[in-house]
Parts: C-alpha cells; sequence; structure tokens
C-alpha cells in the first residue's frame, strides 16, 4: 500500500521532472544549469539549505556554485572522503540531512549538501526517491549541454577549415594580382597569419651573395623581427630567386589556452601562400623583362628608322662615271652611313662613316655628322678643317665611348682629282688601271675620339678612266660565320682584285654575295656598308 | 606576445560602442571580453563594435565574439559590426555569425 502511493505520488511528480528536464536543457552554461538545477531541488526539498559545488576532477578542490558566501555550518569534509562513482548519503548530523557526491560525463563532480527539513524529519522514502530522480534529470540535462557544446565546437572547427580553404583561394587570387606588387608582403603576411592563427610573423629578403639584408615585414608592424627568430615555436619557409632569398617565418600558434605547435596544414598554408608570393614576383620580373624587350625593340626600329632616312635612296649621276652604294643594316641597328652629295660645280662629296657602338645612340650621332656634314661643306672649306670641325662638333656632343670613323673625298668629276681625308677609317683602296691597289690610309683619328688639336693629314690623289675607288666599312672585312672566322681583309682584297672590272652595281651585289655566302647560317653582326665608283670617261 | 591592439568604450543612451584597433588575436579576443563584461551594465541592449581600424582577426578571435554574441543573445540585446573590412566580413559570413549578430556601414548608421 506503501509503495503503490509512493508510485502514485511519483507519477504526479513525472510531468514536474519533465518541466525540470526541458529547463535545464535550455541553459547555456555549467552555473546556469546549477543555479536552476538548485531552485528544481528547493522547489521539491522544503529544507534550511541547499548548497552545491562543482570541481573539475577527482583530485581538484570544491568550488561553491551557488552561493559565495559559508553559512557557519557548512562543513566541507563531508564532501572530502568519496569515491569516483555516484555516492548518495544520508546524514544524522545536525545540520544536514544528505550529502550527494555526482560524477559527471566529463570527468568533473557535482557536489550537493541539503540542509534538515524545516520540520527537522529526516528524508523519506519519496525524498529519497525524488533526489536520485533529479540527479538522474540533472546528469542528462548535463549531457546534453556537453553535447550541444561539441557539436558548435565542431562547427565552429568545420566553418574553420571552410574559411581557411576560401581565404587561401582568396589569398592567391589576390596575391596574383599586379597591381598589388607594392603590398604583396605586407598581404601576404597578413593573410598567411590570419589563416593558420599564428601570434606573429616575418619575411625577411637578403642577399644571397653577402647575406646582407635588404627587406624585413614584421607582422604586427614594428615588431623586433628578432622576436619571431628567435622564438622556440615557429615554422619557416624559404626560396631563392634572383640572387635573393625569401625567408618566411611564423611564430607562435595560438589556442585559447594558449601557444601550441603548428600543425603539418599549417605548414602546408604556409608553403602555398609562400610559393604565390614566389609565383608573382616571378611574374614581376619576367613582365619586366618582357617591357624591356619590348623598349628595346622601339628603340632599335626608331634607330634603324633614322638611319634609312639619312642614307641616300638614289645616288647622284655623275657625269663620266658610275656610281652604286649600298648599306645593310644588321638585326641590332648599327651606325654605318654613306654618301654623295652634289657640291655643284662638277664636284661630289663622297662619304663613308662608321659609329662605334650601337643602337639609337649610335643613329643619333650619325644623324648629327650627316646634319654636320652638309651644313659645313656648304662653306667649301679645305677638308682637314672640315675634318677638325666634325672632330670638335662630336667630341663634343657624344658620351666618351662613341666615336665615328669617317672617309670623305671629294671628287672633281671634270678632273679626276680626289681630295681625301681619311679619319680614322679603315683604308680605301683606289684601283689603278695597271691591277695594283693603292691604300689611302687613315690621316688622323676618328671623329669624336680626341680634342687635343692634332691637325687631319689630308692626301690629293687623281682618279684616272677606268680607276675605281672602293670605300666600305668594316662590316665586310670583319663578317664572320658560325665558326667565328671573319671574311678578312685579304678576302675583300682578293675579291676586289679579280671583281673591280665589274659595272659598280654589279660589283656591290657580287661582294654582297660572297659575304652572306661566308656567313651563312650565322647572324650579320655589323652593318655591310659600301659605295663603288668607276671613273669611265 | 605583445601586441599593439587598443580598445575603447563608451555609451550612448542604451548602446554600448566599442573601438578596436589592431590585430584581433587571442590576446586581442581577451581585451575585448574583459571590455565587454566591464561595461556592460543593465540597461544597455544593444552593442556597437566598430572593427574599421582591425584589417585582421583570426579564429581564436572570432571565438571570443562569438561568446560576447552568446552572452547578448541570452539577455535578447542584439551586436552590430561596422566598418568592416572586405576581408574580414566576407570571415564572418562563411563564419556564421550574422545569423546572430548584424553588420551596418558606419557607428551613426548602427545607432540609428
Amino acid at each position: 500500500m506503501e509503495q503503490n502511493l509512493l508510485v502514485e505520488k511519483l507519477s504526479l511528480q513525472a510531468e514536474s521532472f519533465q518541466e525540470g528536464f526541458e529547463t535545464l536543457i535550455k541553459c547555456s552554461s555549467l552555473d546556469e544549469i546549477i543555479k536552476n538545477f538548485w531552485h528544481l531541488l528547493r522547489g521539491n526539498f522544503i529544507v534550511t539549505n541547499i548548497h552545491i559545488l562543482h570541481k573539475l576532477s577527482f583530485g581538484a578542490e570544491w568550488k561553491f556554485v551557488t552561493s559565495k558566501t559559508v553559512d557557519e555550518n557548512f562543513d566541507q569534509s563531508l564532501l572530502l572522503d568519496h569515491q569516483e562513482q555516484l555516492s548518495v548519503k544520508y546524514l544524522t548530523s545536525e545540520n544536514y540531512n544528505s550529502v550527494v557526491v555526482l560524477p559527471l560525463s566529463d570527468s568533473s563532480y557535482l557536489g550537493i549538501m541539503i540542509g534538515k527539513k524545516l520540520d527537522g524529519s529526516d528524508l523519506t522514502d519519496f525524498d529519497k526517491i525524488t533526489l536520485q530522480i533529479l540527479l538522474q534529470v540533472f546528469s542528462s540535462a548535463y549531457d546534453s549541454f556537453l553535447n550541444q557544446k561539441k557539436e558548435k565546437q565542431l562547427i565552429f572547427e568545420l566553418n574553420e577549415k571552410i574559411l581557411q580553404l576560401n581565404n587561401l583561394i582568396d589569398a592567391d587570387i589576390e596575391l596574383s594580382r599586379y597591381d598589388k606588387v607594392n603590398v604583396l608582403f605586407d598581404l601576404a603576411i597578413e593573410r598567411v597569419v590570419s589563416l593558420t592563427n599564428a601570434s606573429s610573423a616575418l619575411i625577411k629578403i637578403a642577399n644571397l651573395e653577402d647575406e646582407s639584408v635588404e627587406k624585413q615585414i614584421t607582422f604586427p608592424n614594428k615588431l623586433d623581427p628578432e622576436i619571431v627568430i628567435k622564438s622556440p615555436h615557429k615554422i619557416e619557409f624559404t626560396f631563392d630567386f634572383n640572387n635573393k632569398q625569401y625567408l618566411f617565418v611564423l611564430s607562435e600558434k595560438e589556442t585559447r589556452k594558449g601557444v601550441t605547435s603548428f600543425s603539418d596544414l599549417d605548414k602546408l598554408l604556409l608553403q602555398a601562400i609562400s610559393r604565390q608570393v614566389q609565383a608573382s614576383i616571378e611574374n614581376e620580373f619576367l613582365l619586366g623583362q618582357s617591357l624591356e624587350k619590348e623598349r628595346i625593340e622601339k628603340e632599335l626600329n626608331l634607330a634603324a628608322d633614322i638611319q634609312q632616312r639619312i642614307i641616300p635612296k638614289e645616288l647622284p649621276k655623275i657625269d663620266g662615271y658610275e656610281v652604286a652604294g649600298i648599306n645593310i643594316p644588321s638585326k641590332e641597328v648599327g651606325g654605318d652611313y654613306y654618301d654623295c652629295i652634289d657640291l655643284g660645280d662638277g664636284k661630289y662629296a663622297l662619304v663613308i662613316a662608321d659609329v662605334a657602338g650601337k643602337g639609337i645612340s649610335a643613329a643619333l650621332l650619325v644623324n648629327t655628322l650627316n646634319a654636320s656634314l652638309y651644313s659645313y661643306l656648304e662653306f667649301n672649306l679645305p677638308l682637314t678643317d672640315l675634318a677638325d670641325k666634325l672632330n670638335k662638333l662630336i667630341f663634343n656632343s657624344s658620351p666618351s665611348d662613341k666615336y665615328i670613323t669617317f672617309f670623305i673625298a671629294v671628287l672633281n668629276s671634270k678632273t679626276g682629282d680626289l681630295d681625301i681625308v681619311n679619319a680614322g677609317h679603315n683604308p680605301i683602296f683606289l684601283v689603278r688601271n695597271n691591277g695594283d691597289l693603292e691604300e689611302i690610309e687613315a690621316g688622323g683619328i676618328g671623329l669624336g675620339m680626341l680634342d687635343f688639336g692634332i691637325p687631319y693629314d689630308g692626301k690629293k690623289l687623281t682618279i684616272e678612266i677606268g680607276e675605281k675607288l672602293f670605300l666600305y666599312t668594316d662590316g665586310i672585312p670583319e663578317a664572320m660565320n658560325i665558326n667565328e672566322e671573319e671574311f678578312s681583309d685579304e678576302r675583300m682584297i682578293q675579291f676586289l682584285k679579280n671583281n673591280s672590272n665589274k659595272s659598280p652595281k654589279d660589283f656591290i651585289s657580287t661582294i654582297v654575295d660572297d659575304v652572306k655566302k661566308h656567313v651563312g647560317a650565322a647572324q650579320q653582326s655589323d652593318d655591310i656598308t659600301s659605295l663603288f665608283i668607276k671613273r669611265i670617261k | 606576445m605583445s601586441t599593439d591592439f587598443n580598445i575603447i568604450s563608451e555609451i550612448h543612451n542604451n548602446t554600448l560602442v566599442m573601438r578596436t584597433e589592431g590585430y584581433i588575436n587571442n590576446v586581442a579576443g581577451e581585451k575585448i571580453s574583459e571590455e565587454f563584461t566591464k561595461n556592460f551594465v543593465s540597461g544597455i541592449n544593444k552593442v556597437v563594435m566598430d572593427l574599421g581600424k582591425s584589417k585582421v582577426v583570426n579564429s581564436i578571435g572570432i571565438s571570443y565574439l562569438i561568446d560576447i554574441i552568446e552572452k547578448l543573445n541570452e539577455h535578447n540585446s542584439k551586436l552590430i559590426f561596422t566598418n568592416l573590412d572586405p576581408t574580414i566580413e566576407k570571415t564572418f559570413n562563411i563564419m556564421g555569425i550574422f545569423q546572430f549578430a548584424q553588420k551596418a556601414d558606419s557607428v551613426e548608421a548602427a545607432l540609428k
């Protein structure tokens, strides 16, 4: 009967136990669960006091949860002697009816001290069963709380992984953008710190040859790089490019509990970001090279354009003479120049010149020579004076490493008289009717080489009917084949001897063919320029 | 590890405004949490967090912000983030923070 009454009473309590459980599982912290449980106990037991304590592990100290102040009757020793399993002691002490130690599923413990009933009686069987049920309710509610916490943690970790992947993709895209080159290292360091939860980071760029440090970027800013380098908890990645070493260091990986070791994933993330930085640096370098190549090509095209403007398209017809000339620029624009200038009154200036060096500066210098030559020729100066003036002009308007080898012969077409100055140029050949080759050597240094006032030596000769004058630049005798063998002066002279009876046009055409045959597949290294004049009457 | 993180708080009517500066990591997260606990007094029903001077946040820092969001939800209060760096905004989106908090372009907009 008594048992039936008990069951009936407990059945009536079932709904309140259920409500109590639902209240407890809505709590968001252990403290909140315990406080609500205290209210639950208070609602079921009319007692003097109820204390609830908690400890994190079997050997830890108990801590009050339900009150901060300890009443004078509190006796913690009642909680000291317990085993690892559930312990419920019903006491006959003056102050407490029961002491409970409830082990929880996370290895922590709940301690409950239930005071005396207000009417002074002991706990009844119903009270004891109610207590057991309430302990079960608490245990289940706490398990539910822990599961929710684990679930939240799992979701957080999953989102963190998704975030890492997303950030890695975003970082790769950003780091590869050319407009981000100036902030490349700042961007990379921020991204990798965020991805790996590092406290600090360093990017150090050093010269490989002398190990001097060119740049150091830290995160946070203004951090002493030595702090990162000397950290006992760090990971590194290094790559070399273009004679520099790039060192990436991450230090002090954080958790909420303190510093921990970097994982293999962190090492992979660091490597991925560093590799992307490497790719960006290489791309910037290649782009620079490509732009430089483009610039050089533009410059060479411009130089070639300048040069071609001053090379005569058509030579003047000289009564009693045949004249032919050619200029074949090399791939890298040279500074060769030739001309046949009508000075009036049957006089013609036969000119050939070669600027030391290549490119636009050489082309501009030839342009200067051409313009100033035309100007000075109008003054009808003696050629030695002309050469002197040109020398000063070129010396003052060109860099120290630039000069021009120059040959000029003013031909009086009526008499065949030649007034000649050879300023540092190759010896020019006058082919005599008896087959002899008369060499016209240099009578002074190249234009622009020095300005010590050393006068030029002139020479006067006469070209007779049937004789020929062969002007050329060193692009002919110095033309090289793939075995680096030159066409040579000897071969050129022999060719001249064998072919000088040809018309100037044919001679030019044939010598060029012979040079090209010698050069073969090798690239033409210098301009090929020649002027050939034959007196026919 | 020392950081150059700073946080300033002020109260406008029933709103607590917190402004951060610097890397939001473990240390910064603790400071934010302390500052919040110190200033979240009765009557406050809205918290505005200006992250305009914070360009980098890691997952530890985010966990502290989530703790604050949860505490605010318990009190039916709301958290509004302002002046978010696009990278941080994207991070918060992925971490699901905007399911429980809001964002605004500026502190002034959040205070309205």
